[in-house]
């Protein structure tokens, strides 16, 4: 994984800060094992003294665990805070995008994601959004809880139907970044992938004018075609 | 007295005719064949687990394999999961407090023993309904499956009801049985046993059996609801009528939860118990470990949560599993500590039941340090269904009920056949299954951690950095199966053949030493007064005493010339 949101910034840090906080847990504890493993074997010692330890230990080693754990605490909640903020759109975004962020609705569905840009165009698979500029995906689902997650771009989020749930980021480069749905949703479910195509707004505002015009020209001819009985 | 012949002490000549041994053990109430059962059981269905895990990594060995199809892939995972909570792990920790807590109260039976035969017979129902369930179909939802996906709409085979009556009336089973272990502990303990004197095993019974009675009738009442949902047009779970998909996650996971920490809580009072017989020690800070394994059983099922960060849930709730997930670091570390502690300045004996216990508090807490991470929200929002999860899990599972199974198994194998396991074959399977804990799950965690891979998938796919983990993965779980399957095979061949032990091969502390082994029906003729936590080496001490006293006094008997 390599960050490429302001949002995945921070969730990266606090990752590798749970790296070391869990590392400083566990080597502690296996250290300190195997050295009382290997100091106390039985031909070593003589006959071990029937010490059953005091209360001020307790407290001692009660109150450094509590600091611990708080730390950790406190530390995630900061870095939470500022990986769920909605960044900014910047300088080389959309700029229709510069007072709100540019708002997609992402519908999980057995085993598709589509995605609903606000032009009214959709397109599935694939979602296609601005670089630098701010997405907000609005994740719903229409039939079971699928979870949405492109790793790079943005924490993974269920849609869980008749929730709403939030997804936002901020690309920082044009490109391709794939994302895989990530709770069991049925047979499908390891295929179930996605694609996000970070391109330029130019590109962008194409991208949904021309799925626009196609999926109506599509829709008109199918019309068309009913209206002249050939397709029943 | 008279010696005119008491009718009714006279048993000669009145013989009962002799029922075959199958039936004695499947009719009786005695709570040490009831225990029996639900531990010989819980290993054959270990064996079963394994198996289907081995099938599910050889399926995930090199990327988009089509070993398995999608459904087989479900359907195996599915049972894996139920067969490894309901049919392995939570009756192999109950048939251990069930057949030992009592004597190590010094109680002659327990409470309600109709109530703990009840439920064995609803567990054994649960477990031939799953199975019965795999000769036609099977549930396809997962291991925790998450509604709507359980709706009929979705899944519409009888395979999740299956799956509902197995979980169901397993769990209605464990409650039963936890409620005569409770009330057994509460009522019968051994004249002079004080709450403060009682074994850390048998507390850490009494804890769990708190912990089943507040979890098994949340999960309970979610299975009702899906049944109804599925057989009787309810809407429970189904959104859009009134129903939300969510509640399934709130009252499963807490049970889930409390689950994890039960195999947790047992395991902890199984090490302690090893730990201070074979460091020829008290368990150090008693009280404190037994208030942590109170709150721990507190804080679990609290923590639900954790399980639903990416869930749409308000960030003060996530904030709220956070901190009740991050709280359990006080009391496990607590009771770590105290463990450690114990070995420290101990005459080490290293048996296999210490090696087991060490293997699996190394093992915890490395499952433990990972779920630290696992509960800092935004980095679970990386972390969550990755495989990181799912080698967190194991690891503390796996150290928990395999390790921690093993090592009580062992240590207490003696007292339950008359005969100790197999000691070098013991040594070979723990190194074993310590190698291959390390290959199965350290690649996950890489695997999850560093490139996402998630869980519960068929397949995954090549070029993706992950194949090297995958196929060090499977190799590592077969590894960690050959091992498990060594321990049960010396079990299997230990009953008859292992080396004959007395009734207190270990020297231990606590009551369950004092009778025969096998112990009789009746547990005890005699009870000791309780004067201590460490009635055992009470007794050791008085006899050594009066040995003493009767040499001296035979010494200074001895006619002067």
């Amino acid at each position: 994984m390599a960050p490429h949101s302001p949002g995945t910034d921070q969730i990266d840090t606090l990752l590798w800060i749970g790296f070391v906080a869990a590392a400083i847990v566990v080597v502690a504890i296996n250290v300190a094992l195997f050295a009382a493993v290997r100091r106390n074997r039985a031909e070593r010692g003589a006959t071990p003294r029937q010490v059953s330890g005091g209360r001020k230990i307790q407290f001692r080693v009660a109150a450094v665990l509590t600091v611990f754990a708080a730390v950790v605490f406190v530390v995630s909640i900061v870095f939470t805070d500022k990986a769920r903020e909605t960044p900014a759109t910047g300088s080389a975004g959309l700029a229709s995008a510069d007072a709100a962020p540019l708002q997609i609705e992402a519908t999980g569905q057995q085993w598709l994601w589509r995605y609903d840009y606000p032009n009214g165009s959709f397109s599935y698979y694939k979602l296609v959004v601005p670089v630098d500029t701010a997405v907000v995906l609005d994740l719903v689902s229409t039939d079971v809880v699928h979870t949405w997650d492109a790793p790079d771009l943005a924490g993974k989020r269920d849609a869980v139907p008749g929730k709403t749930n939030k997804v936002v980021f901020r690309a920082d480069e044009e490109g391709h970044f794939m994302g895989q749905s990530a709770s069991l949703s049925g047979q499908a479910y390891a295929a179930m992938q996605t694609e996000v195509e970070v391109v330029s707004p130019q590109a962008y505002e194409d991208f949904v004018k021309q799925q626009k015009s196609d999926i109506e020209s599509a829709q008109e001819r199918v019309v068309s075609l009913i209206a002249k009985g050939e397709v029943p | 007295m008279s010696d005119a012949p008491r009718p009714e002490l006279v048993v000669d000549g009145f013989s009962e005719k002799a029922r075959p041994r199958w039936i004695e053990l499947a009719t009786s109430a005695d709570h040490k064949d009831i225990g029996r059962i639900l531990i010989g059981g819980a290993l054959g269905f270990l064996s079963i687990a394994l198996l289907e895990m081995l099938l599910m990594r050889l399926q995930l060995a090199i990327p988009e394999n089509s070993f398995l199809t999608p459904v087989t892939f479900n359907r195996m995972l599915s049972d894996y999961g139920a067969t490894a909570v309901f049919l392995f792990a939570i009756p192999l920790v109950l048939g251990l407090f069930y057949y030992l807590a009592p004597l190590q109260i010094g109680a002659r039976g327990t409470a309600l023993p109709r109530l703990g035969q009840i439920g064995l017979g609803l567990w054994v129902a649960g477990a031939t309904v799953l199975y019965a369930g795999f000769l036609f179909t099977p549930s396809e939802a997962g291991v925790n499956p998450l509604a709507p996906l359980t709706e009929t709409a979705f899944l519409s085979s009888n395979g999740v009801d299956a799956w509902a009556t197995t979980t169901g009336l397993a769990t209605l089973g464990f409650v039963f049985i936890a409620i005569d272990l409770l009330t057994t502990i509460r009522n019968m303990r051994a004249p002079g046993m004080a709450w403060r004197r009682v074994p850390i095993f048998a507390w850490a019974a009494a804890v769990s059996s708190w912990l089943v009675l507040f979890i098994g009738p949340v999960l309970l009442a979610a299975l009702t609801m899906l049944m109804i949902d599925r057989n009787y047009d309810g809407v429970f779970f189904a959104d859009g009528s009134g129903g939300a998909p969510l509640l399934w996650q709130h009252l499963s996971w807490i049970f889930y939860s409390g689950a994890y920490v039960l195999i947790l809580i047992f395991a902890l009072g199984a090490i302690a118990e090893i730990v201070a017989t074979f460091a020829g020690k008290p368990l150090f800070n008693r009280p404190a470990v037994m208030g942590s394994l109170a709150a721990i059983a507190v804080l679990g099922p609290l923590s639900w949560m954790q399980n639903m960060l990416t869930a749409p849930i308000g960030i003060g709730w996530m904030y709220f599993a956070m901190l009740m997930s991050l709280a359990l670091i006080v009391p496990f570390g607590l009771i770590v500590f105290n463990l450690i502690a114990t070995l420290v300045g101990g005459a080490l004996r290293m048996r296999a039941p210490l090696l087991f216990a060490i293997g699996a508090i190394s093992a915890i807490s490395v499952g433990l340090g990972a779920e630290i991470e696992q509960s800092m929200v935004a980095a679970a929002w990386q972390l969550k269904n990755t495989t990181d999860a799912t080698a967190a899990t194991h690891f503390a599972l796996v150290g928990g009920a395999v390790f921690g199974g093993f090592a009580a198994l062992h240590y207490w194998f003696p007292k339950m056949t008359g005969r100790t396991m197999g000691e070098s074959l013991a040594r070979i399977s723990f190194w074993t299954m310590a190698a291959g804990i390390v290959l199965a799950f350290v690649p996950l965690f890489l695997a999850g951690a560093e490139e996402g891979q998630v869980i519960d998938a068929y397949k995954f796919f090549g070029n993706t950095g992950v194949d090297a983990y995958n196929l060090i993965a499977s190799i590592g779980t077969l590894v960690l199966a050959a091992g498990i399957v060594m321990t049960i095979v010396n079990a299997i061949s230990s009953r008859e053949g292992g080396p004959k032990a007395g009734h207190d091969p270990w020297g231990a502390d606590t009551l369950e030493w004092f009778t025969l082994s096998p112990p009789e029906p009746h547990n005890f003729d005699v009870l000791p007064d309780v004067r201590s936590a460490r009635p055992m080496r009470d007794i050791r001490e008085a006899i050594a005493h009066s040995t003493s006293r009767a040499e001296r006094q035979a010494a200074e008997s001895q006619p002067v010339a």
